[in-house]
This record gives structure tokens, C-alpha cells and sequence, in this order.
């Protein structure tokens, strides 16, 4: 058992690439779950569009990178308002019940044989990224390595996460500039009582758009940087629980903050990853019964899942407001 | 008959301060010589029963008007149509002199007809303070243009939160202006209803039983609260249960019972109205079921 091992493994998760994925996933949930009410339960549709918008641009179109960004991001835009639409005037259930179906329809088409000439179907779709990493200024040697003991990435890696931490860090605090004004003031107040707001004159309806729209993007982000990191996109990464995922972040780090969505990001591929090691050196160990040792190899994945899900359980029942969040607030839920 | 001619001052002035209000004749549906709210033929039914049946009702402006009647007789259900909150079945009205076409809450809130809620709306998880300064109208820093620039909107904020910060010292919630609204009491949570409709500038505030839980001393000074602010020309429709509020504060009472407006007029009178006590002791319905 190689504690080292287990941990740099889980540091890398928590500040890798996935990690900015997540956080930004996170983030556009907490516009609009933590700060609007809004219970989307398709935010992964929006990382779909943003992978797949400028995959397929620079794929099969093409076009250039940065024409690719472009595309996926106004495709996040136009999801959002096409959901939006609808449903934004219906009830809350209706809204998320909606929002995970739209998701589905679009993953479930993009990965459908039909769609192989233009998203290239169940195949994924893989295109050059070399624009991005041409920018790249970490040397990149075979022997370049960067970090500490057992904590460290290449110079490709650093580059994609130096990056997504500093467009995580531009995009909290542009959500914290436009959230804490009177802008903000509204959101919060239609998330508490929409009719309220309504009855002071707040167009309820334009405000949950613009929440949509924003949210949405910011979800987009995130599916640029994962098409960029992995230089193309696969159907099967964009599956619900990704949402899920999300959702465990925000909640970990606490809704309605800041940084939690960050914080929560970070944390949630910590304890994934260390798990995931943990189980995977505990299965080679030779004093545990084969019988177990086979059910453990292959299986840390999904039980390093399970765990952190159990974690989720562990929190919403000892600190439902999350680790940054305010007790008080999250009391008067309960009243 | 030179005093006929030419009357004294003093009578003059005391004459001017008789209320166009009290020249109206207590019927129901009576015309209003200055009528801020004027309504037709609206009713509203939930299965078969037929919760507002109003034929014709004008409010007067600048006065105070209690809207009575037994519990279910259409009260809340007649505002929620009046704000937007409920879609009427038929009936057309129209307010500040213009017609209300396809009605939303928030463009009516923006036109200046405030309403609160029987069970009250305050948002739990934003400070007393946020609470009002919600309701302040035309925020430039409501707009997401404008939101990340705190420059554009910080004086109008800074003058937003001085005059929100006169209403919470009105009602009593000044020491509390940084406690979450969901630690409030369920009377604090009226008043803070009522300051928060207050801050958006109302021509017309509807106040639904606001003084329901509300303890006495701060009632009574709710009732000093809304005399002067129809005083100062805002105009005030309440609904009320306790007769001693609808006699001390209101200058017109409207009695509703089963969605229809069976009397209106002067407090003194309306109260008294024979149809009225019937309607309060349920004699009408005992009759028609026998
Ligand atoms: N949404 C609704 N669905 C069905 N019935 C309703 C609804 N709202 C009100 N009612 C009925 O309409 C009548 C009038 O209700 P309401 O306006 O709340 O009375 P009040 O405010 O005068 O006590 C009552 O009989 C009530 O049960
Ligand atoms: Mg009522």
C-alpha cells in the first residue's frame, strides 16, 4: 500500500483537467439552481453542446479552433433559450424534467449511427488541437515534468489546466460581480418566492432567462475545455450523472456561494481519485481472499462512485449547507 | 343674506375638507367621482361555485377603502384577478384612467398597483434590508447590463437603502435590517410586507388582511401608518376582519359575500347595513337551505 502513490493520484485529479470541467459544470449550476431556484437536471447538455460544437466545427466543417469555441458556446446560448422557452413559464418539476430529457434526446442523437457523417456517432469524434497547444509556453519535453514527488503533470497538462483555472477564476468572479448587485437581488428573490417578485413589478420570466442563458454557458466552457483536453468528444461522456456530479460538487462546496462550486469540484475528484487508488492497491494486496480481490479489480471505478455519493448522504444529513455555506440559511428551509 | 353671499373663512375651509367620498350614495356599485380603479362584470369560478361576481366597483382615489365580507367570499380571490395573479372568467377593468389588457403582476406592480399576500411572502433567505430594497422601482442595477459595474447603481442604491432604511425604523424592523427575513415573527413578517409594497412607490397598495397576527401596539401603529400615507394621496384598498381597523382607519368599506358586493358605503353605515349582518351571520344561506 503506497500512500504516495494514492495521494498523487488524487491530487492530480482534484487540480486536473477534469476538475476545471466539474467546477465549471458547477458553477452554471449555481446560477441557476444555487442562486435562481432553477432545477435544471440537464446541465450536461450544455458541456455536450460546448464539446461537440467545436469538435464537429474543426471535424467535419473544418473551421478553425477558436471558430469551433465560438460555435459551442452559441450553442449552449441557444439550448438554454430553446428550453427555456417552454418551460421556464411551467412549474419547477416540469422544468427539470424537461431539461434531463432535452439532454438525453441530444446525447442519444449525436451518438446515434445516422449522425456518424457529421458528429461521427458512437464512434466520438476527434479532431487536431494543435492551435491550442501552438500557445502553449510550458516546455514540453518527453522529461519535462512539473509539480512535486508524485504530484505532477506534463507540460501539455499544465497548459490545459493552467488555462481552465484561470478561466474558472475570470468566471467566478464575473458571477460574483453581476450576482451581488440588485440584479442578483432578484434572483435570489425569485428562488425564495417567485410571486413575490412578480408582485414588485420583476419580470420573472426574462430574469430565469437570462439566469438559463448564463448558466448554460458557463456549462459550455466547460465542454470546450474537455473537447480541447481530450482533442475530440464521445457520446458516453455525457451521460446524466455528469450533471449529478456536478450537482454533488455545488452541494459539497454550497450552493448559493461563491466558491463552494470550486471548492466542490476540487474535493469531489480528491475523494473520487483517492478511493478509486485506494480500492486499486488494495486489491493487489496478497492477504485479501481472491474472491474479494476479483470483485475489487474493475470495480473501484464504480464503487469509488458509490462512495461519494455516500459522502453526499453523509453531508446533506451533518452540514446540509455545504462546507462554505451558512448554517442559518439553510435552517429556514425547515420552517 | 350677506352671510350667504359671502360665507365666513373658516367655513369655507371646513367645507373643502368634506370628502368627495362622503357624496357618493351607499350603494353598491356606486359611481365615484374620482375613481382610481373602476370594474365590470368580472367573475371567476372554481368548479361550480362562482367565487367573484362583481357587476360594478370603483375605488376613489386617495382614500382608504376596507374590503369586507365572511371568510370565502371572494376577497383574495377578487385581488388575485385585480393584480394579474389569476386569470378572471369574464370582466374588464381599468386603472389610473387605463384599460388593463391582458393582465401581468409584474406590469401592473410596474404601473403602480402593489398588492401583498394573506400568507405572507417574505423571502427567508434575504436580509430584512434586501427585502425591501427589492421593491424599489426602475433599479438601474437590475439590469444584467448594469449589474457587474457597481458605479452605475451604487448612488441609487445608496439613496434605495436611506429610504428603506426609514421604513424599517416606521415599522418597528430597524433593528433587525441584517437578520435573515426567516427569523421574523409572522406579525414582523406583515409589516416587513407592507414596507417592502411601500418602497416600490404604489399608487395603489392592496393589502391583504395585514394586520392579521400582527400584535396590537404595532397594528395600532400600522393604522396610524396607512391614514397618513392615504393622507399624502396613495390610495389604499385593505381586507379586514376586526371591525374596531375597519372603523377607525377606513374612510369607504365594500362588503362582499359569495363573490357579490352586497353594500357599500361609509363605515359607520356599512357595518350596520341589515344585508350585511345577515351575511356575517349566515342568515341568507340557513334561508336558502331551508
Ligand atoms: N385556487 C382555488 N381553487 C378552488 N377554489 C378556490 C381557489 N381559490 C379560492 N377558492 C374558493 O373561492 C372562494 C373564495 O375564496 P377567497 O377569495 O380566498 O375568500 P376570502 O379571501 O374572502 O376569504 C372560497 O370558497 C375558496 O374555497
Ligand atoms: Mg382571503
Amino acid at each position: 500500500m503506497d500512500f504516495d502513490i494514492i495521494f498523487g493520484n488524487a491530487a492530480r485529479a482534484a487540480f486536473g483537467p477534469e476538475a476545471v470541467i466539474l467546477a465549471l459544470a458547477a458553477i452554471g449550476l449555481n446560477v441557476h439552481f444555487g442562486f435562481t431556484g432553477l432545477l435544471n437536471f440537464g446541465q450536461v447538455g450544455f458541456l455536450l453542446l460546448g464539446a461537440y460544437g467545436t469538435s464537429v466545427s474543426v471535424a467535419t466543417f473544418g473551421w478553425s479552433l477558436w471558430v469551433g469555441v465560438v460555435v459551442g458556446l452559441v450553442l449552449s446560448v441557444a439550448l438554454a433559450v430553446a428550453l427555456g422557452f417552454p418551460t421556464l413559464r411551467l412549474h419547477a418539476v416540469m422544468f427539470a424534467i424537461v431539461t434531463i430529457a432535452a439532454a438525453e434526446i441530444i446525447r442519444i442523437l449525436i451518438g446515434s449511427t445516422d449522425a456518424i457523417g457529421l458528429t461521427g456517432g458512437p464512434l466520438s469524434v476527434s479532431f487536431d488541437a494543435g492551435a491550442f497547444y501552438d500557445l502553449n509556453p510550458y516546455p514540453d519535453g518527453p522529461h519535462d515534468r512539473y509539480g512535486v514527488g508524485t504530484f505532477e503533470f506534463t507540460g501539455q497538462q499544465m497548459w490545459v489546466i493552467t488555462v481552465g483555472w484561470v478561466l474558472v477564476a475570470l468566471v467566478s468572479l464575473v458571477v460574483y460581480l453581476i450576482v451581488s448587485s440588485p440584479w442578483g437581488r432578484v434572483l435570489k428573490s425569485i428562488r425564495e418566492d417567485q410571486d413575490a417578485a412578480r408582485s414588485l413589478g420583476k419580470n420573472v420570466f426574462s430574469y430565469k432567462m437570462q439566469a438559463l442563458v448564463i448558466g448554460g454557458v458557463i456549462g459550455g466552457m466547460g465542454g470546450v475545455i474537455d473537447a480541447i483536453k481530450t482533442s475530440g468528444a464521445d457520446p458516453n461522456g455525457f451521460r446524466p450523472q455528469v450533471t449529478f456530479f456536478a450537482y454533488t460538487a455545488l452541494l459539497l462546496g454550497g450552493a448559493a456561494t461563491y466558491f463552494g462550486p470550486v471548492l466542490g469540484a476540487i474535493l469531489f475528484w480528491f475523494l473520487r481519485e483517492w478511493i478509486e487508488s485506494f480500492l486499486r492497491q488494495l486489491s493487489a494486496e496478497a492477504w485479501l481472499p481472491d474472491a474479494v480481490a476479483d470483485f475489487l479489480s474493475g470495480a473501484e471505478g464504480v464503487i469509488s462512485v458509490a462512495m461519494v455519493g455516500l459522502t453526499l448522504v453523509l453531508l446533506m444529513l451533518f452540514r446540509p449547507q455545504g462546507i462554505t455555506g451558512n448554517r442559518t440559511e439553510m435552517q429556514l428551509d425547515a420552517r | 343674506m350677506p352671510d350667504d353671499v359671502m360665507p365666513p373663512p373658516e367655513s369655507a375651509s371646513a367645507e373643502a375638507e368634506i370628502e368627495p367620498i362622503l357624496t357618493v350614495p351607499p350603494v353598491p356599485g356606486a359611481p365615484k367621482p374620482n375613481p382610481l380603479l373602476v370594474v365590470d362584470d368580472l367573475s371567476r369560478s372554481f368548479g361550480g361555485l362562482r367565487a367573484v361576481d362583481v357587476d360594478h366597483l370603483e375605488v376613489e382615489r386617495g382614500v382608504v377603502t376596507a374590503l369586507i365580507g365572511p371568510n370565502g367570499a371572494g376577497k383574495t380571490t377578487l385581488f388575485n384577478l385585480l393584480t394579474g395573479f389569476d386569470r378572471a372568467d369574464t370582466g374588464r377593468w381599468s386603472f389610473n384612467g387605463e384599460a388593463v389588457v391582458a393582465p401581468s403582476p409584474d406590469q401592473l406592480a410596474r404601473k403602480g398597483m402593489i398588492r401583498t399576500f394573506q400568507l405572507t411572502k417574505s423571502l427567508a433567505k434575504l436580509t430584512v434590508l434586501d427585502n425591501v430594497l427589492l421593491g424599489a422601482p426602475r433599479q438601474v442595477g437590475e439590469r444584467l447590463s448594469a449589474a457587474p459595474f457597481r458605479s452605475r447603481w451604487q448612488d441609487q442604491e445608496q439613496a434605495n437603502t436611506e429610504k428603506a432604511g426609514e421604513l424599517l425604523e416606521r415599522f418597528n424592523l430597524a433593528h433587525m435590517r441584517d437578520d435573515l427575513a426567516g427569523t421574523l415573527s409572522g406579525g414582523q413578517r406583515k409589516l416587513l410586507e407592507v414596507a417592502r409594497a411601500l418602497m416600490a412607490d404604489p399608487v395603489l397598495i392592496m393589502l391583504d388582511e395585514p394586520m392579521a397576527g400582527v400584535n396590537p401596539a404595532l397594528a395600532q401603529s400600522l393604522m396610524g401608518h396607512i391614514t397618513r400615507l392615504a393622507f399624502e394621496g396613495l390610495t389604499v384598498v385593505f381586507i379586514e376582519h376586526a371591525m374596531e381597523v375597519v372603523t377607525g382607519i377606513s374612510d369607504w368599506v365594500v362588503v362582499l359575500a359569495q363573490g357579490q358586493i352586497i353594500a357599500e358605503g361609509p363605515p359607520w353605515k356599512a357595518i350596520h347595513d341589515e344585508v350585511v349582518i345577515d351575511a356575517y351571520l349566515g342568515r341568507r344561506r340557513a334561508e336558502a337551505g331551508s
